[in-house]
This record gives C-alpha cells, sequence and structure tokens, in this order.
C-alpha cells in the first residue's frame, strides 16, 4: 500500500475538479464526490507530516488553511479538519473507497454540520486585562482593601509586614472575584451577538496583560459588525483589550 | 472593531484551530499512532511558546473554574419538558426572529414533542421560539430566494391561530412539515387547508435591492415628511423604512416603491426631539428622527416618525459614530489635523501632546518597570 489521501475539508457539491497545486509542498488538491459531498484532497504517503524544523511546520499549516479557505470560497460551506488527517488504505481497499464509505456512512451526520455551518464563519474573540490597572481600581474603590490600606499606615514595622501579606491576599480574592463578573458579564454581552460560543482555555498573554477569556464564536459574516461593536465597548474599558480575529473556516464547531 | 487576519499576529490562532481542531474521523481510517490520531503532537513540540499555561498561579485556578462554570452552563442540552410530554422528532434548524428593528434567522435545534413545536438554542440553554401544536391554524412550504445568488431555499410558514405568521426553515423542511401534521392529525385536530400567508414587509423592496445588499434593520409603519413639490405642501406620508448594509430608503406604501434613499456613508447626523407633526396626530407632539445627510456638498434633512423611532435612531447612530472613529480631528495644543483614533492613542506628532488618559497609561508603565 503505497497511497493515502490527506484529507483538507469536506464540501457540498458533486463536481469532481482539480483545484491546482496550492496544496502542502505543493501537491495537487482535487475533489472526490460521493453522493452530495466532496472531499477535497490531495495524495500522499502513508505516513503523516512531522518535522523539527518551525519554519516547514508554519509553511505545511498555512498551506492546509490554504486550501480550506478556496474550498470555503469556491463551494460556500466547509467542514475544515485538523491538520495531519490522512486515510489509509487497507489490503485490498483502496484509500478513495475507504473514503467514500465514510462519507456514504456519516452522511446524515455530515449534512447536518453542513446545514449549521452554512453562511457562517468563526471569529476568535480574546479579552485581556492589565491586572495592574484593574488592581489600582480596585484599591481606590473597593472599602475593605481601603481600609486595610489605612490601618497599615498606623501599624508598627513588623505588624505592618503582616497586614501588607493581608492585603496582597485580599487582593488576590477580589481580582478573582473581579474577573469572574467581568467574564460572565462580556460572555452575556457576546452570547448576544452570535449563534455558538466556546470557551476556549486561555493562554499565556504577552508582556503586562493577561488573557481573561478566549473564545470561539460562530455566526454569520454580516453579524460580525454588531459583534464587533460590542467587543469595541470592551476595549474602550479602561485597563480592558480585546483581540478580535477571523473570519476563520469554523474549526471549532465541527 | 474589525476582526484581523494579520498573518503574523494571528499565527498562532491559526495553530491553536489547525492542530486542535477540525472535525474528528474514527481512527479506524486514518493513519494513527496506537490508535491515537497524532494531530500535531510532534508539530506543536516543534513550535516555541505555545504553552496554554497561565502566567499567575492564582489566574489558572480561576481559568479552572470558569471553564468548569460554563460547561455546567450549558450541559443542560435539552429544552425542559412537561410532565407527560415526549420528543418525536430533533432536527436543525433556524427561526426568524424580530424583535423592535432588528431581525435575523436565529438557529437552533427544533422540537417536535407530543405536545409542543420548540426551537432550543443548545448553547444558551434558551427557548426561541416555541408553540402547541393546537395553537397552529396551518403550514405552508414555499420557495424563497436564497440571499445566495441563485439559490432558492424552502421555508415553513406556521400561522398560528391569532393569524400571525412565522418563518422557519429546517434542514428537511418537508419532512418537518408532515411529522408534525401527522401529531396533529394524531390529536383528532386538523388544519386549514389552502391558507394564504400574510405577506411579510421586508418582500416588498426586494425588487428594489442592489446585487449582495441586504436588510439588517427593518420593522413597522414608519412616517416620512415628504418635501413639498409644485403646488402640494410638504406633507406626512406612511411607509416603511428599511436599513441595509448599503443604504437607507424609506418605501411608499401607497405608491409602492422607495422614493427616498441615502447611501449610509453620506449620513451626516440623527437627531431625535419631540415636536408637533401637523397632518400626523392632531395637535399631539411626537417624536421626530431628523436625519442629516450629504447630496455631493449640500446638506440635506429628512424627517421620520413612527412607533419605533428611538430604535431607528440608536441604530443609525452606531453608523454615524462608527465613521466618526475614521474620522481626522485637530491637536488641542497645536492645531495640526491627524486621524482621531491615533491622537488619542499616540499623541501628536508635531508638537508631542498626549491625552490625558494616555498621559496616566505612560505614568503608570514607567512606574512599574
Amino acid at each position: 500500500m503505497t497511497e493515502a489521501r490527506y484529507l483538507y475539508c469536506i464540501v457540498e457539491g458533486n463536481e469532481e475538479v482539480t483545484l491546482g497545486n496550492i496544496g502542502i509542498e505543493g501537491s495537487s488538491v482535487y475533489t472526490i464526490p460521493c453522493q452530495n459531498l466532496c472531499a477535497v484532497v490531495h495524495n500522499c504517503l502513508p505516513e503523516p507530516y512531522k518535522s523539527e524544523d518551525k519554519e516547514k511546520v508554519k509553511s505545511w499549516v498555512t498551506a492546509h488553511e490554504k486550501v480550506v479557505e478556496v474550498a470555503w470560497e469556491r463551494f460556500g460551506t466547509v467542514l475544515p479538519l485538523g491538520f495531519d488527517t490522512i486515510i489509509k488504505g487497507e489490503e485490498g481497499i483502496a484509500p478513495d473507497e475507504n473514503m467514500k464509505k465514510w462519507l456514504k456512512d456519516d452522511y446524515e451526520n455530515l449534512r447536518q454540520k453542513l446545514a449549521k455551518l452554512k453562511d457562517r464563519a468563526e471569529f476568535g474573540v480574546q479579552v485581556f486585562w492589565d491586572p495592574k490597572i484593574i488592581s489600582e481600581g480596585l484599591v481606590e474603590t473597593n472599602p475593605e482593601i481601603k481600609k486595610l490600606g489605612e490601618e497599615i499606615k498606623s501599624k508598627s514595622k513588623g505588624l505592618a509586614y503582616m497586614y501588607k501579606q493581608k492585603l496582597e491576599n485580599l487582593l488576590k480574592k477580589e481580582m478573582e472575584k473581579e474577573a469572574d463578573r467581568c467574564f460572565k458579564n462580556f460572555y452575556d454581552q457576546i452570547k448576544r451577538c452570535v449563534d455558538e460560543i466556546k470557551v476556549e482555555k486561555t493562554r499565556k498573554a504577552e508582556e503586562e496583560k493577561q488573557m481573561l477569556m478566549n473564545l470561539s464564536c460562530l455566526l454569520s459574516r454580516e453579524k460580525s459588525k454588531i459583534l464587533g461593536e460590542e467587543l469595541e465597548k470592551v476595549n474602550n474599558m479602561e485597563g480592558f483589550f480585546v483581540r478580535f480575529t477571523g473570519p476563520w473556516p469554523p474549526y471549532s464547531f465541527v | 472593531m474589525e476582526p484581523s487576519r494579520d498573518a503574523h499576529a494571528t499565527l498562532v490562532d491559526l495553530l491553536d484551530r489547525i492542530l486542535d481542531k477540525g472535525l474528528v474521523i474514527n481512527a479506524d481510517i486514518i493513519i494513527s499512532v496506537a490508535g491515537i490520531p497524532l494531530l500535531g503532537v510532534n508539530l506543536r513540540a516543534a513550535l516555541a511558546g505555545m504553552e496554554t499555561m497561565l502566567k499567575y498561579g492564582v489566574m489558572q485556578a480561576w481559568d479552572e473554574k470558569t471553564r468548569a462554570w460554563e460547561r455546567e452552563h450549558r450541559k443542560k442540552s435539552l429544552p425542559s419538558l412537561v410532565e407527560g410530554e415526549e420528543i418525536i422528532l430533533k432536527m436543525y434548524g433556524s427561526y426568524y426572529y424580530t424583535k423592535g428593528i432588528y431581525a435575523a434567522w436565529k438557529p437552533g435545534y427544533f422540537y417536535l414533542t407530543n405536545k409542543r413545536l420548540i426551537l432550543h438554542r443548545q448553547d444558551f440553554d434558551e427557548i426561541t421560539f416555541q408553540i402547541p401544536l393546537e395553537g397552529i391554524k396551518a403550514l405552508i412550504i414555499k420557495e424563497e430566494e436564497h440571499f445566495v445568488k441563485g439559490k432558492k431555499k424552502q421555508a415553513l410558514y406556521l400561522i398560528d391561530k391569532q393569524d400571525q405568521a412565522h418563518r422557519l426553515s429546517a434542514v428537511e423542511v418537508n419532512q418537518l412539515k408532515e411529522d408534525i401534521e401527522q401529531r396533529i392529525e394524531d390529536m383528532g385536530l386538523s388544519l386549514e387547508e389552502n391558507p394564504v400567508i400574510p405577506e411579510f414587509e421586508d418582500e416588498q423592496i426586494a425588487g428594489s435591492l442592489t446585487e449582495g445588499e441586504e436588510v439588517t434593520h427593518r420593522g413597522k409603519k414608519v412616517w416620512y415628511l415628504a418635501p413639498a413639490e409644485g403646488i402640494l405642501q410638504e406633507t406626512w406620508k406612511t411607509g416603511h423604512l428599511y436599513l441595509t448594509d448599503k443604504r437607507l430608503c424609506w418605501w411608499y406604501d401607497f405608491e409602492k416603491k422607495l422614493v427616498f434613499d441615502v447611501p449610509v456613508d453620506r449620513i451626516v447626523r440623527v437627531n431625535t426631539g419631540m415636536r408637533k407633526t401637523s397632518g400626523l396626530d392632531g395637535g399631539k407632539k411626537e417624536a421626530v428622527l431628523d436625519l442629516l445627510y450629504k447630496v455631493d456638498s449640500t446638506e440635506k434633512i429628512a424627517s421620520f416618525a413612527g412607533n419605533e423611532i428611538n430604535e431607528w435612531a440608536e441604530a443609525l447612530d452606531r453608523i454615524v459614530s462608527g465613521k466618526i472613529s475614521k474620522e481626522t480631528e485637530t491637536c488641542p495644543q497645536c492645531g495640526k489635523s491627524a486621524p482621531a483614533k491615533k491622537l488619542l492613542e499616540e499623541g501628536c506628532q508635531s508638537c508631542g501632546w498626549v491625552s490625558p488618559r494616555l498621559k496616566k497609561k505612560i505614568a503608570q508603565t514607567a512606574l512599574s518597570t
């Protein structure tokens, strides 16, 4: 068995077409139709793509994305696959047979997913805050913290040290509470503008910022303007920053 | 703010999606190591700075907690049913939701039970639409223009006993319709035959839209102060206002045509105020929206009135204020003009003036380093 198929995405349609040499390492990308669905693939060896070379990996991932986008534009709706999904053949069964069998067996499920994603795109929303600005705000407005701060001034050196620790603990707790409150507020605000939300793990952020929330949102492209307006409000708040990315193929909603 | 796809800044986002997500296939037909699909395992190791760890330990616990809250929040994937209620059919679909002047297709899952038809949004555990089966008067399937050019789609119109039409769409509209009909028949009830669909208002302007233009806001009756013409004085006329992604249009009901339209980027300002509108409703004061717009270089005013006028003002205001952010402003110190956003965020390039807020920010970063 020397052949396998690298699978980029599933689209709607019956056409057997070539999309050109736009695949990973310039491979020729084409569609394998079955019933009313097409698999977008290139021919490859039955082994995964791996490398320690960062630049190489970047170029593969970018090519993968490019193919999905070309298919997206051409066929309207896509079910994107993750990197390195390779359909293998088996003794006496060609990889194409395997692929078609899967498309047939999973037909209903795939159709439902396509219907759900029709005319929609994925957008990434990440909200950050600057813990310094936020904590300074809390020190000014939270009565408990304020009171502790006042008390420190009148204490002896040793006691003051202890009080400082107490203050730090309290501040941490209040920051968590504040984060909780912001998360729920923003979540509610954003949910009104989108069709679906997935909450992702937060990542380590650059410099002074902390990532407060990391969302993938599914919505129609024209509604991204409304979402953008909502995010603008958050971005304009002192100490808060928003990253808004997209439109992406709906990787998180398949 | 606009979504960005700047290649450098979003590489991490792209990697996150392509390496961790996407449609999952049963492992028996894909290449895998020891039964585990190997999506990007090696790749991730090759890419530095991709930790998902949080910088501060405190926040890590918090992150776990909020995500648990969110999971809890969406666990209830079924709409709550009453006793003795059973789900007969579940199907993906959407409901054309109109409230005020904003309208949109809201997607979710239709649940047909032995008592009701429900549209449920799983993510938010929210029922967008529901009707008891005995409240349904008629069902009609209609071919409609899909907003993707040249495509048709089938919509299911559900007319309730109050003669209100609801517009639904579903993966298999015919099956949905048949199953509802079957249920109603089982209950010993029947639907009206050959019903007529009350017309949806935005259909009337469909012919006046340009290619790819889409209505984003529509609503109830809006009065327009038609300018004086010949011997006719200016008069309030009744029709409907539509905001599309390109224009604001007013449709004159009586003549069935668009008599006013202005590209959205020509709108300068929107004002509302209470004033007497002679000929509208006796001498009563009405909320009137005055729209200042530009034709070539002259400014003109159009006036509208109606129940939803404040909502319209808000929607238009948003457009206008969105535009302002791109406009230029003069520096309060030296008077040199620059993009307003740049002035506020970076200060003045020629004299070094900075906004008080920016000054504070700079001071804070200086303190912390």
